[in-house]
């Protein structure tokens, strides 16, 4: 029951004094604390956590002094900040209004993360030695994060449109919290084993130092120096950096950024394939034509001719086939194949180098070229020229035999 | 439920394979038989290759376990 003398207040009011109450108590006052949960808007205002081991304030620094101030602020930083307490009114939250910040040494965390980096790199384990090189063309590719953030859709999302021939396996883990460290260890661990792995990413989006903070133990950072696959990072954003990107084989700035690192596109891959075959087949009518202009050279009888027009034949086959090669169609690979396959065989036949490698020579007329092949125009001719395999030789006809 | 599954090395050492072959076949340094035999391999390379970047894999999976010998134990992710 509310007695006489009982004043009550709408929120609004109640706010409305505490506020006033507030700021003509604490018009100006300094706090030391930790910064946290730094969030720079577009409209200039740095908003952010001061905090210590018990308690919390929240902070805001105005865009006008924001560009005023000599340090950046980042989480982790531990700083002496000066300004006016008030109350946010809309949501009865009271909060410092900073108008300067210095630098107190560095936070917590921040010694933590320095601490712990030199550690590992004392022992090698950032060493560019030992550094895996990624696979290009990976099929199955492994994502450790959380199912339920932005990461995971972003890496799934840039990997089905880019490389849709992988396999993608996620690994469902917490990426913040008390658990995430043990959980993103035993989830490495688990890939390791993989026969058919080919490639891992772990990570998850951007946050404030803490919530990356499962990215700078020392379990994942041993998990991902002992992962016998090759581990791309990718946490947070372009500036955050993690002792996870140290030990990594290759840090990704952005979840979106390590797909793109480790999946090619599907269709430049596709236009290589394509475009090495046409060119193999252009190689190989250059070889037939060289071929023919030899063959040229050899050739001049009538019977000779005959085999002429079959290579030709050959010939025409092979541009027939490197045409369709041109076209780029899958189901054109076969016919080509066995089409090729039958101009080899038919080739091979007809290479006159193999005709005189097993003992036959050709016989023809040393001034005119003219061709012998009747021992009559031999003694007619008197002189000729004998083609081996290997040379001519010059001859005398010194008559004809039995 | 992964019957047989080409690996990343062997595709990627085909590729490698198919590049050299078509830098012997332009130089066109070896016998016309060789080269033919190079031509067939090269088909053969080109062919095995496409089949495997043609395959389009189901949606995401969720990785449930990996058995003693390595294998990769798969599941539907629940709900979307």
């Amino acid at each position: 029951m509310q007695s006489a003398d009982e004043t009550v207040y709408t929120v609004g009011e109640l706010n409305t004094e505490v506020r006033g109450l507030l700021e003509s108590e604490y018009p100006r006052v300094a706090v030391v604390g930790e910064v946290s949960n730094c969030r720079k808007y577009s409209s200039g205002h740095i908003y952010f956590t001061l905090k210590d081991e018990e308690a919390q304030l929240a902070s805001v620094c105005w865009r006008s002094t924001a560009s005023r101030l000599r340090v950046v602020l980042a989480d982790g930083m531990r700083v002496i900040v000066s300004g006016r307490l008030t109350v946010y009114e809309a949501r009865g939250q009271y909060q410092m209004v900073v108008d300067s910040v210095r630098e107190a040494g560095r936070g917590d965390l921040q010694l933590a993360f320095e601490r712990l980096k030199e550690k590992l790199e004392a022992e090698g384990l950032f060493d560019p030695a030992r550094k895996q090189p990624l696979p290009r063309f990976p099929l199955t590719i492994a994502v450790i994060t959380s199912p339920t953030g932005a990461a995971v859709r972003d890496v799934v999302s840039t990997l089905e449109r880019r490389w849709p021939c992988a396999r993608v396996l996620l690994l469902p883990v917490h990426v913040q919290g008390e658990m995430a460290s043990g959980e993103i260890a035993a989830a490495l661990e688990l890939a390791g084993r993989a026969r058919d792995l080919d490639v891992v990413i772990v990570g998850r989006g951007g946050g404030s130092l803490e919530d990356l903070w499962a990215f700078n133990e020392e379990r994942t950072a041993r998990a991902i120096a002992a992962c016998p696959v090759p581990v791309v990072s990718a946490v947070g954003h372009e500036t955050d950096f993690t002792i996870a990107d140290f030990v990594a084989d290759v840090r990704a700035a952005t979840p979106t950024a390590a797909a793109e690192i480790v999946a090619p596109i599907l269709d430049d891959v596709m236009g290589a394939l394509d475009l090495s075959l046409e060119r193999m087949a252009r190689g190989v009518s250059t070889r037939v034509r060289l071929m023919q202009s030899r063959l040229s050279e050899l050739v001049r009888s009538y019977a000779l001719g005959r085999i002429r027009s079959r290579i030709e034949q050959a010939l025409q086959s092979v541009d027939y086939h490197t045409e369709r090669l041109q076209r780029g169609t899958a189901s054109a690979l076969e016919a080509r194949r066995t089409g090729l396959n039958a101009l080899s065989t038919r080739l091979g036949d007809l290479d006159p180098r193999a005709v005189l490698a097993r003992g036959y020579a050709i016989c023809d007329e040393p001034t005119s070229g003219r061709l012998v092949s009747t021992a009559r125009d031999a003694a007619l001719a008197g002189a000729m020229r004998v083609r081996f395999s290997d040379g001519n030789v010059m001859t005398e006809v010194k008559g004809e035999t039995e | 439920m992964s019957a047989e599954k080409p690996d990343a090395a062997s595709l990627e050492a085909s590729m490698k394979r198919l590049e050299t072959i078509v830098t012997e076949l332009e130089a066109g340094d070896q016998p016309l038989e060789a080269a033919l035999e190079r031509f067939e391999e090269g088909l053969d390379i080109g062919k095995r290759c496409r089949e495997i970047l043609d395959r389009a894999e189901e949606r995401v999976r969720r990785l449930v376990d990996v058995a003693d010998d390595g294998s990769i134990r798969s599941e539907d992710l629940e709900g979307e």
